[in-house]
Order: structure tokens, then sequence, then C-alpha cells
């Protein structure tokens, strides 16, 4: 086998693992998966390789803007398609078609404005989409910066969950009536979930621009191998997310390599039915204990 | 004028009428003003109110949203294609195999994903509509890549092929009987089921539905119908390409079943009738339309959760409130006898031994025993907290035990799912009532006879004579039971309309139709008037004298000490005391552990 599948799968993998934790990060407190999820990456992707390819603006500067936009923008998602159906009726899920009627309007829109050709984005200096050998491995130093920040994201959000504030979100996930008797507001954390979840969204997109272009297509592929990321690893498990991650990148690099690359969905897809087939809750989930 | 419109809204057959009157017109039009460009688009949308019938069945009743609908059509059109144009199959060979495989692929598709939650489901079937996409154009040798399968021939009957009027005729019928079957499938223990796992999962498995079992009859069944929709939409094209069937037209039959009305019979019918009454619109905006799609999804859902056809039931509901009409309907007609009473029935042993739980650090339970014998009633009583609640729901099988064991007519139930033990014989009923607020009491009540029933779906479908007799002895059973617990005049309205107390008299009611040789109640008396706790003692009362086996968790110690022969006393997940309740409410511990010393009770003197 080819030694260069290696660096290809775990640079996917690591992109899907940060779709993952989006997902996550919006899932935990809200209990919503966002269907736009996929959309908002894409979003990020093109804004980010307009601000700085277009128009200048440096690298950081560049992410900022589009982090920033995009945060606002599923801000507005919460509350236009999320708040108003979780208040009609809190364990319903009508929340599924309003977050992707969301997804379908975002990607129509971005579409439309800037139109169906891709664009190249070049990584931030120094770093660069050139390839060198590493140990019998084709590599890039933007690869392997993307696989390094990955995982400084993923712990640091770990992290993040061990303290005050990330247990004030365990708790509103576990319970929202108790939580709210407890002074968490639980409206307050879910609007703040969609403006972090978008943000994470912006950024992943950025970071696979250089790599995957920035074009529309990477919000429908995205949102579904970000979703069997975080399905693989458990819901809500961001290091589960990541292993998982790797695991779908490898399996689709495989894939792609042995049979042909227009079987690379299938490959990931089957994969995913399998896992979940054997271990409905992911490799690192755990069945939420049922309330009755 | 007033009395006139009065009549004609108020006579059932009006409807009737309606609906043949306008059969007749669609029958008859071809022959009247038919073109080929409308036999054609009519056709059309005949093969796509099939596949939204399909759908609505699963998402709309089910509550499982589909995303890959129209892939399952894409299965169904090329099996039939591949089948008629490479191996030369006739039609009807073909549409069966267009069922089957949409059925079986779609099938082992939703298995895993319909294990879990809802939007699993939706974003698996989403992925399975990309990848077939990109399968129908990969897979050259199966699928003749982009070029598609050319020269479909017409389907023929007795020799002769059908002309175009013929294809018109036959989607009109089968898109009839699809209706006719989805009805009558919903009017039995399968529709019940499945809208209980749509509106209230807890009260489906507690009355022994199993969860992933009916929704995979809603799948499998959803599926073979878009399957034939596939097959009649490669004969009515006679070109099939992979283009025909992107993740898009998935989407465009969610849009028909949310326009038209999700969990309406006629919804899917009235939202492709709307979707092509307006073509011309949606041509001059053909680049804006996943744009359309989207914003009338997220307009829909808001506005009007229960599309065209919701909308229109709420005007008419309306419209007889100010005629002075009731919009509760009549008591059904039992063709049973009612009066037989109710038959014994043949209680069961619980025996709890040593059993505990652990919730993260807490210890819920901590080694609990108790023995009740077969047709005696049982109380747990005890502070808030102390486990009664989670010691129903491990005799239940709600939460998996962490130790100890379990027997209920002597067989260990540890490790059942909760479905599986309602079939052992366990029944019953939650602090807060379990309803589907939608649905009218008597079919709550009637949702716990699925168990009780044994006719197949098949049978339910066609509504032949075994099945149409078993579904009238039921509903004569939950008369009974409505007559029993005292809400007959109630039996018509919607369950969620009910007083708190009488929902309750209602659950309890639902398990009884199940016929629970060991009933389990959860705080029954909570929330119950005076007038409603004296007709619940004498329910209790009267349900030990069927022979029932009753453990009932309850603070109101009066209630208990009139009751129940035996009483277990927990604290803290443990046994504080049991024995009859004159020893145990006379019990020094008891009385100042859980009553304060100051708490005398009459009943137990």
């Amino acid at each position: 086998m080819d030694l260069d599948l290696i660096p290809a799968g775990l640079t996917a993998g690591s992109l899907y693992a940060l779709v993952a934790m989006g997902f996550n990060i919006l899932y935990r407190p809200t209990n919503v998966f966002n269907f736009a999820q996929g959309d908002l990456v894409m979003l990020g992707a093109m804004v980010g390789a307009s601000v700085m390819a277009l128009a200048g603006l440096p690298w950081l500067a560049g992410a900022a803007a589009a982090m920033l936009c995009v945060a606002v923008l599923a801000l507005v998602e919460e509350r236009v398609a999320v708040a108003p159906v979780l208040k009609r009726s809190a364990h319903g899920h009508s929340w599924v078609i309003t977050t992707l009627a969301i997804s379908m309007i975002i990607g129509n829109l971005v579409g439309r404005i800037w139109g169906p050709d891709p664009i190249a984005v070049k990584p931030p200096a120094p770093l660069s989409t050139e390839t060198f050998y590493l140990l019998g491995m084709a590599v890039s130093s933007y690869q392997l910066a993307l696989i390094a920040v990955t995982l400084l994201l993923v712990f640091g959000v770990e992290g993040f969950y061990r303290t005050r504030s990330g247990k004030a979100v365990m708790a509103v996930a576990e319970d929202r009536d108790a939580a709210l008797l407890r002074g968490i507001d639980p409206d307050r954390l879910s609007r703040w979930s969609f403006f972090l979840g978008g943000a994470v969204a912006a950024l992943t997109g950025i970071l696979a621009a250089p790599l995957l272009y920035a074009s529309t297509g990477l919000g429908p592929s995205l949102l579904l191998k970000g979703f069997a990321a975080a399905a693989v690893g458990g819901i809500g498990n961001n290091r589960g997310a990541l292993l998982a991650g790797y695991i779908i990148g490898m399996a689709e690099a495989v894939g792609a390599a042995v049979l042909s690359p227009g079987y690379q969905l299938a490959m990931v897809f089957a994969v995913m039915l399998v896992i979940l087939l054997i271990r409905p809750h992911g490799l690192f989930g755990s069945a939420e204990a049922r309330t009755v | 004028m007033r009395d006139t419109v009065r009549r004609l809204v108020d006579s059932p057959a009006n409807g009737w009428r309606l609906l043949l009157a306008l059969a007749a017109i669609l029958y008859v039009a071809p022959l009247l003003v038919g073109t080929e460009y409308r036999l054609f688009v009519a056709t059309q949308m005949g093969v796509y109110v099939m596949v939204a019938i399909g759908l609505n069945l699963l998402n709309g009743y089910g509550g499982q949203v589909s995303l890959g609908h129209g892939a399952l059509v894409g299965i169904g059109a090329y099996a039939a294609a591949l089948a008629m144009v490479d191996a030369q199959w006739s039609f009807w060979p073909a549409a069966a195999l267009a069922m089957a495989a949409a059925a079986v692929v779609g099938a082992m598709m939703a298995l895993p994903a319909l294990r879990l939650s809802t939007w699993y489901f939706a974003l698996v079937t989403l992925g399975f509509a990309q990848v077939m996409e990109g399968l129908m154009t990969e897979w050259r040798e199966l699928t003749h890549g982009f070029a598609g399968v050319v020269g479909i021939p017409q389907p023929a009957l007795l020799g002769y092929a059908l002309p175009s009027t013929g294809l018109y005729w036959l989607v009109l019928t089968l898109d009839l009987l699809a209706v006719a079957a989805v009805a009558s499938l919903l009017r039995s223990r399968f529709g019940r089921a499945l809208i209980a796992v749509r509106d209230n999962p807890v009260a489906a498995t507690a009355s022994g539905v199993s969860m992933v079992w009916i929704k995979m009859f809603a799948f499998v069944v959803s599926a073979a119908i878009a399957g034939l929709a596939g097959a009649l939409f490669a004969v009515q094209k006679t070109v099939i390409t992979p283009e025909d069937f992107t993740a898009e037209f998935s989407i465009f039959f969610l849009l028909v079943v949310v326009l038209g009305g999700a969990g309406r019979l006629w919804g899917p019918v009235v939202g492709a009738l709307v979707f092509f009454l307006v073509p011309e619109l949606l041509a001059a905006l053909q680049s804006w339309r996943l744009l359309i799609y989207g914003a009338a999804l997220l307009v829909l859902m808001l506005y009007a959760p229960h599309g065209l056809v919701g909308a229109v039931e709420a005007g008419w509901k309306r419209l007889r409130a100010r005629l002075g009409l009731s919009n509760i309907a009549p008591l059904p007609v039992t063709g049973a006898q009612q009066d037989g009473g109710i038959r014994p029935i043949d209680g069961v042993a619980l025996s709890v031994r040593g059993v505990e739980k652990r919730f993260g650090g807490v210890a819920a339970l901590a080694g609990v025993s108790l023995e009740v014998a077969p047709g005696t009633s049982h109380a747990i009583v005890g502070p808030n907290g102390s486990g009664k609640t989670t010691l129903l729901n491990m005799i239940s099988g709600f939460y998996p035990v962490d130790a100890g064991a379990i027997a209920v007519g002597g067989r260990s139930v540890i490790g059942l799912a909760p479905h599986r033990i309602a079939h052992r014989g366990v029944g019953r009923t939650f602090q807060t009532p379990r309803m589907m607020p939608d649905l009218t009491v008597l079919d709550n009540i009637l949702l716990g006879a699925f168990m009780a029933e044994t006719q197949g779906a098949l049978a339910a479908t066609l509504r032949l004579p075994a099945a149409r007799r078993e579904q009238a002895q039921s509903l004569a059973e939950a008369m009974r039971y409505l007559d029993f617990v005292g809400l007959r005049e109630r039996a018509m309205e919607p369950a969620g309309e009910l007083p708190h107390g009488q929902q309750r008299l209602a659950e309890i009611a639902r398990a009884l139709v199940g016929r629970p040789r060991l009933l389990l109640l959860d705080e029954p008396a909570a929330g119950l008037s005076l007038d409603e706790l004296d007709r619940l003692g004498e329910l209790i009362s009267a349900i030990r004298g069927l022979g029932t086996t009753v453990v009932i968790v309850e603070h109101h110690l009066e209630l208990v000490a009139n009751i129940c022969s035996s009483v277990t006393v927990l604290e803290r997940g443990a046994v504080l005391a049991s024995g009859t309740p004159a020893e145990v409410f006379s019990n020094e511990a008891v009385i100042s552990a859980y009553m304060g010393a100051h708490v005398r009770i009459e009943a137990a003197s």
C-alpha cells in the first residue's frame, strides 16, 4: 500500500474531526444537530477566501472576519429556525427540517453570489502546500500544521468542558429544567453555542480551503463526513470524533486508491454503517439514560 | 340557508360522495380533455403522489425524516428498467423486483440508524441519497453510467402495450389503492403503534411496541411504495439517467409532504397537486429552486406544521363550531357484544432480590428486595428520592439493572427490553401520564391492545374478516375499560384536553386493555380530586378482583392502607421496613423517618 495515503488520510480526517467538533459544540447544550453546519463551514471558506485572496487581508485578520461573520449567521439561524420550534415542543424534531432548510438557503445564496468556480486559497506564510518527503511519505508543511492545530483545538475544547462554564454546558444537556433552577440560562447558552459552533465551522472552512479549494460543493460533502466522524466517535465526544475522523479519512483515502475516487463517499458511508451497526452509539459513546 | 349549510357540513356521507365524484372526474378526464402533454404531466404527478403517500406514512405518521426517498425511487426505476431492457422481463415482475430492491437496499441502509435518534436517520438517508447518486454514475457495468437506460418499453396488459391513457389509469388506480391501504393500516394496531412511537415513545414501549421494529416496518413499506413508483417512473419516462435522482429530488418529496400536511391522509396528494399547479413559476425560477424549497420548508415548519390540509381542517372545525356542530365524533358502534364483562386475569408473582442501581456516583438503590404474591396488591412508599420510581423502572426494563435479580412469574426479566417485559405481562403507568395528546382517549386506550391482537400487517391493510373481527373485539374491550374507569363520555375527545386526573385514569385503562398479569402504578393518586380518589380506590380494588397483581408507588398512605395487603418502605435506596400496612405504619423507625412522629394513620389502626 502507498505510504502517501497516511498523511492524506490524516489531513482529511483532521478536517472531518473539526466539522464533528462544530456539531458537538452545538449539540451538547442544545441537543440540536445542525444540518446547516456543512454550509456554515463552506461559507467560512468562501468568506475567508474572498477577504484574503480578493481583498488582500492578512490571514489572521481574514480568518477573524470570516469567523465573526459566520458566527453571527449561526446566531441568526438559532433565533429564526431553532428557538421557535424548540419553544413549541422542547423534545420535538422539527429542527431537523428547519436547519436543513437553512442549509439549502445558504447553499443556494452562496452559489449565486460566488458562482460555481472553486477559489484557490494560499496557506498562510511560511506554510506551503508543496510536498516533501518525510519518512517516505509525501507531505506538505501545511498538512502537518493542520494536523497539529486540530489536535490543539480538540484538546483545548475538551479542557474547557472541565472548567466551571464547561460543566454548566453539560448540565443543560443533561436536564434543561434543572439547570434553569440552578441559575443557568439555557436560552443564553443555546445562543452562545450556535455562535461558537458557527465560529468553529468558519475556522474549519478556512483551514480546509488551501487543500480542498473554497467552493459550494464543500457544504454537503463536509456535512456528511463530519456527521460520520461525530457518529462513529460518539456524539458529543470530541476525542472520539478525532479518532473517528482519522478512521474515516483513512478509509476514504484507501477506498479512493483501491477502488476509484468515485467510490469515496460510498466507502465512508459503508464504514460508518458497519460501525454503527456494531456500536450504535459510536466507538466512545454511551447510551443516554432514558428519562421516564 | 344556515340549515342547508349545516346539513351539508354535518353529513359524513357527503365526504364520500365528494371523494367518489373527484375520483370519477379523474378517471374520465383524459377522454374529455386529454392531450399527450397533459397526460404526461398528470401521470408524472401520479407517480410523485405515490412516493409522497409512502413518505407520509414514514414521516408524517412515524415522525422519521427521510431525505433519501428520491434515491429509493431511483433504485426502483433502475431495477425495473434494467430488468426490462437488459433482461427482457415484462413490466409486472420488473415492478415487483423494483419494490423488493428498494425495500431491501433501504432496509440495509436504515437498520443502524433506526435504532438511534430521528436525526441520525435523517442524516443517514441524506448520505444514502448522495452515495446512490454517485453509484448510479460510477457503477457503469450495471447502470450504463451517465447515458442511463434508454428504450424502456411500455407495460403490457393481456399482451397489449398500454397506451398513455392506460398508464395514467394504472397510476391513478395504484394511487387510490395506496391511500386506501395507508388508511386501513393507520386504523389498525400498527397505525396506533406508529403514531405512539412518534408522539410518545415511552407509552409505545410500555404497551409492548418494539420501536425499532415498527419504524423499520414503516420504512420498508414506504421504501417498497417508492420502489413501485420508481418502476412507473421508468416506464413513463422511457429514459432514465442518474440526473433524475439527485439529492434535491429527495428533498422535493419531503417538501411535498410538509406542504400538503405531514400526518394527514390526503396531505401528500394535495402537496403534489399544488406543486404541479405552479410549474411555470418554478420554471422561471429554476436556479432559485433550492432557495425556494428551503424557504418554503422553513416557513411551513414555523407557521403551518400541519400543512395545507392541516390548515383546512382547522378552518373546517371553526366552521362546524360556528354552525353549532360538535367537533367530537360519535362513539363508534362496536360489532362485538359489549356487556360480557371483563374476563379474569391470572396474576403473577413478582420477586425482586438485592437490586442495585447507581447513577454516576449516587446509589439510587442499594440492595432492595421484595416479594409480591400473585393476585395481591403491594405498595412501595418512601420519601421523595428514596428510589421508588427507579425500582419500577427497573422492573419494567426502562433502566438496566446494575446488580441483583428480578423475576416476574418465576422467570427472570433481567436484560430484557421494556417492550419484551410488557409481553411478559407487565403493564405500567407513569408519574406524568404518557398520552398521545392529539389522539382520542379511545385511541390512546386502544394502543394498549397492541399485544392482545395477533393480526398481521397484511391482514390489517386488506381488512380481512379475521382482522376486522379482532379490531371489533379490541374496540369492545376498550369500551368496557372506558366504562370501568368512568370515561365513556369523553372517549372521542383528544386525550390532551382531559384534566390531569382523568388522563391518569385513561392511562390505567390503557394498561388494563393489555391484560397485564402484573400492573405497576406510579403515584396514581397524585393530583386527583377527592372524587377521583374514591374512584381510584374502587378501581384498584376492582383490578385486584380481576386477579391482576398490583404494585403501587404512592404517597397517599390512607389509600395504601385501604387497598394493599403488604407494604415496603424505602429510604435512600434501601428497605426500611416491610410487612402488612398495620405493622409497617406502626413501626417507630418508619414513623420518625418518613412521616414525622405526629402523623397518625387512621386506617391502619
